[in-house]
């Protein structure tokens, strides 16, 4: 077996585990996403300051399980019944909510996989290196997985995926994702590799290949998947129609086995049904035995079934929030001081409890918390409507000032923090007008309008999300996602130089330093991170648990 | 100038008693009216509830212990208690506080958005049922194809399209409503043209305007308060609904649509928020009905 040396990054981390710098889980997590497998990774951080070498071990332990003689019988079949959401879909690149990738990830999949824990694994991919200064990463294949349609996955088909993804006619949140590279750095090196060359360095590439919007297309793709469901995954897309209903099929022929040896899925079927906007549907549904697990339930959800037995409920703390956020651009948000007074008019606990019942954080207007191994801890601004008022006079609004601040009316917890706001802020000068529409008219203007609060999804590290949401292109022409227009140089230039360091501390002082900012001038107002639930009956297994909150379905039983 | 206009003086002379017979002839025809309602027990049912709804609504603040606005986080989704006499809804807001001022609210809205109704419908439909011909051929077309659409998708129609306010949503239903009215009042003047006091009107050569509004519009009055009291019902009703879709009148607002719809996620915990404002919603509605039911069987008696 060729040996390889590991990248010295990773000695550095060891070092610094060893120091008691780092926890163990940093360490895997830094260590795999620098290609080391997750068993050498294991043995690295045993090792203590030892420097083994890392070998080519095809990749950290792929989801596919290893069947031991002692592995419990895992019932095969049946239908898995899901109440969800069937979003109106066509080109994955452009997904903008994780609930349009639920269907869709059983047919398509990705080149990596983030798990709970917050460590990155090859998925569709085999291994991966970067070179020692991070500008160059080799991706390398699994050999012989076939798409449904019996073609093999190979490095054109990854080439033409990264390739659509960063060009800016794909309109794909991709392409500020990964905007340390451009098209004309993806090299195809040989049939199962392909060497991607960055314009600035980055730990975050194996992350970003795991995104929701990231699921690998043939390169024979035409830009809609409800015409084309060609994918690696475990199903094939039976029926989909938007906002109804998704049917999907068991593979025979699907690439990964289960632990009695036979390819996965256990699964016979998944049939998704979406029963409209109203959460007490989908908890009566789950009562009643009608479906087997709601995806992204609400609080009020968790509420109802909390103490009922029946139900196996994980809970998982994330990085998803209610963002309020002020268009910079427009008036009266182009001043400051109108942005801090509006943070000081947060009383967060209250917010907290009345928008999660407490279920999440508080936030401290950042969009970094806890749940993000960078976060450096910063004190929330205080609930201190004087200050508030005292600023809008300082801005020019002696007498306060009125906003206008859109809502969705099907999000509860967007609902009830506004309301609450609306109320405290009023001390602080303010008066704002709630203007509610349901979530998908929201959908169709949430860059547009002055004033909104808009659901953002978990992602595990913040300084993608702050890539995706708080930066602009070369000009300083804000992102495709930048839903506030706010682009501040010194940001965006930390965030980049943060990107490209490995040094947890080293990170976490400049993480210190992008929160100071946006608490200090940013445009985003976050008073709380929230936890996420997985609910389903206790008749289900093998469900993953993800703050991403993506529903995961390969390795899922269910008794009869 | 010395002497005294005899005809003058013998106005100021009369003043007094004409006013008397003014006044005699209201109190004559509140009596008439009284008569008619308590005739009905139906009617009297319905009054019962709509003036209860009424006293509720106007006296909102001496009868609350809270304003139906001020959240407590400490004390959300909670019963009933000696603090809030119906519990608290999911932002700890006092429930009987928000169905009391919520009265407010839809007993303002719903009157006025079918008095706007009205007033567009019987600008319609009466010079349609005078004048027939191209006029009625028109209008009534034009009338048809709204009401081709079912009110309720109507109304969410225009209320997506100009966003969620108190103006907005009159406006919708005054749109939703004035077809039906419209119909309403060409039918009844189109029977009432024939009448022969119309006739004689029109030989003493009074404007057709006046001959529409003096003479056959007051003519039409009986079924266009039954009409009336039936169409605010429907309103509070789909001032109710359009709440409960999340476009009635924009939070924080009291709106009983809005307390259903905001409470309704919560139901398996705290029934308190829901059930009062549908109790509230059923009997407004129902009182309003069954006035105009009432109404509307005493008058057809006498006819």
């Amino acid at each position: 077996m060729e040996e390889k040396k590991v990248h010295p990054l990773v000695d550095e981390a060891q070092s610094a585990l060893a120091k008691g710098q780092i926890s163990r889980r940093e360490f895997l997590r830094i260590s795999t996403l620098l290609g080391v497998s997750l068993t050498s990774a294991n043995i690295l951080a045993a090792c203590g300051v030892t420097t083994p070498t890392a070998t080519a071990v095809p990749a950290t332990a792929a989801p596919t399980a290893v069947p031991t003689p002692t592995a419990p019988a895992i019932p095969r079949g049946g239908v898995l019944n899901v109440a969800c959401r069937v979003e109106r879909v066509s080109d994955p690149a452009q997904f903008s909510l994780v609930s349009a990738s639920h269907p869709w990830r059983h047919v398509f999949e990705y080149l990596t996989h983030t798990d709970p824990q917050g460590i990155t694994h090859p998925y569709l991919l085999d291994s991966w290196k970067a070179s020692d200064d991070l500008l160059t990463w080799t991706l390398v294949l699994k050999q012989g997985i076939k798409f449904n349609n019996g073609q093999e996955l190979t490095a054109d088909d990854v080439v033409f995926n990264i390739k659509r993804w960063l060009d800016p006619n794909t309109k794909s949140s991709m392409l500020s994702a990964m905007s340390y590279m451009d098209g004309s750095g993806v090299e195809k090196t040989d049939k199962y590799t392909v060497t991607l060359h960055l314009k600035n360095p980055t730990i975050f590439l194996p992350d970003n290949l795991g995104q929701y919007q990231a699921a690998i297309v043939p390169a024979t793709f035409g830009g809609d998947i409800t015409k084309e469901p060609i994918g690696t995954g475990p199903f094939t897309m039976v029926e989909y129609v938007a906002t109804e209903r998704a049917h999907l099929k068991a593979r025979a022929d699907y690439w990964q086995m289960g632990v009695d040896g036979k390819p996965l899925p256990y699964l016979d079927e998944i049939v998704m049904v979406m029963l409209g906007e109203d959460q007490a549907a989908y908890v009566s549904a789950l009562q009643s035995g009608q479906v087997d697990t709601i995806l992204e339930p609400t609080v009020s959800t968790w509420e109802a079934v909390k103490d009922d037995k029946r139900f196996t409920i994980v809970s998982t703390p994330t990085a998803a929030t209610r963002v309020l956020r002020l268009r910079v651009d427009q008036e009266p948000w182009t001043k400051n001081e109108v942005r801090q007074a509006l943070k000081y008019c947060h009383n967060r606990e209250k917010i907290l409890q009345l928008a999660l019942q407490g279920q999440g954080v508080i936030g401290n207007d950042t969009h970094v918390t806890q749940a993000n191994p960078e976060y450096a801890k910063l004190d929330p601004l205080p609930f201190d409507t004087a200050k508030s008022k005292a600023l809008l006079a300082q801005a020019g609004y002696p007498d306060g000032v009125t906003v206008e601040l859109t809502v969705a009316s099907d999000w509860p917890e967007s609902m009830a923090y506004a309301q609450a706001l609306k109320e405290d802020a009023a001390a602080g000068g303010f008066t704002i007008n709630l203007k509610t529409m349901p979530a998908s008219q929201y959908w169709n203007g949430w860059t547009d309008f002055n004033m909104g609060i808009t659901w953002w999804a978990h992602r595990t590290q913040a300084l993608i999300t702050l890539g995706l949401a708080y930066t602009g292109d070369a000009d300083g022409k804000p992102g495709a996602w930048n839903e506030s227009h706010w682009v501040d140089a010194e940001f965006s230039q930390i965030l980049t130089e943060a990107t490209g360091t490995l040094d947890l501390d080293a990170r976490k002082a400049f993480a210190l330093q992008l929160e100071k900012i946006q608490q200090d001038r940013g445009s985003i107002c976050s008073p709380f991170f929230m936890d996420v639930w997985k609910i389903y009956t206790t008749k289900v297994h093998g469900v993953e648990p993800s703050p991403d909150e993506y529903a995961i379905f390969t390795e899922t039983s269910k008794e009869a | 100038m010395g002497t005294e206009n005899p005809a003058t003086a013998k106005q100021i002379h009369t003043a007094p008693s004409a006013a008397l017979t003014a006044l005699k002839g209201y109190w004559k025809s509140v009596r008439d009216l009284a008569q008619v309602i308590f005739a009905s027990p139906t009617a009297v049912i319905g009054l019962t509830l709509v003036i209860l709804w009424v006293l509720i609504a106007v006296f909102a603040p001496l009868i609350t212990t809270h304003t139906p606005f001020e959240q407590d986080y400490k004390l959300v989704n909670k019963g009933p208690s000696a603090l809030h006499l119906f519990g608290t809804d999911d932002l700890g807001r006092d429930v009987w506080a928000r169905v009391a001022y919520g009265a407010r609210t839809i007993l303002l809205l719903g009157p006025l958005s079918v008095l706007v109704a009205f007033a567009c419908g019987v600008a319609l439909g009466l010079p349609a049922g005078y004048y027939q011909g191209w006029v009625d051929e028109v209008v009534m077309r034009i009338l048809d194809a709204f009401m081709a659409f079912p009110a309720i998708l109507l109304y969410m129609i225009i209320i997506s399209a100009v966003g969620a306010s108190s103006f907005n949503v009159v406006i919708a239903i005054a749109i939703g409503g004035t077809p039906g009215i419209a119909r309403l009042v060409r039918a009844l003047t189109m029977d009432i043209r024939t009448r022969e006091y119309v006739a004689a009107a029109k030989l003493c050569g009074e404007p057709d305007i006046i001959i529409m509004l003096r003479e056959i519009l007051p003519n039409c009055r009986g079924p266009l308060i039954v009409d009336f009291l039936l169409r605010i019902g429907y309103a509070a009703f789909y001032i109710g609904t359009l709440g409960f879709l999340g476009l009635g009148l924009p939070p924080p607002t009291p709106d009983w649509g809005g307390m259903v719809q905001e409470g309704h996620s919560h139901m398996t915990t705290n029934v308190w928020p829901v059930l009062c404002a549908t109790l509230a919603i059923v009997t407004l509605v129902i009182g309003l009905n069954m006035f105009a039911d009432g109404l509307r069987e005493e008058t057809m008696r006498y006819q």
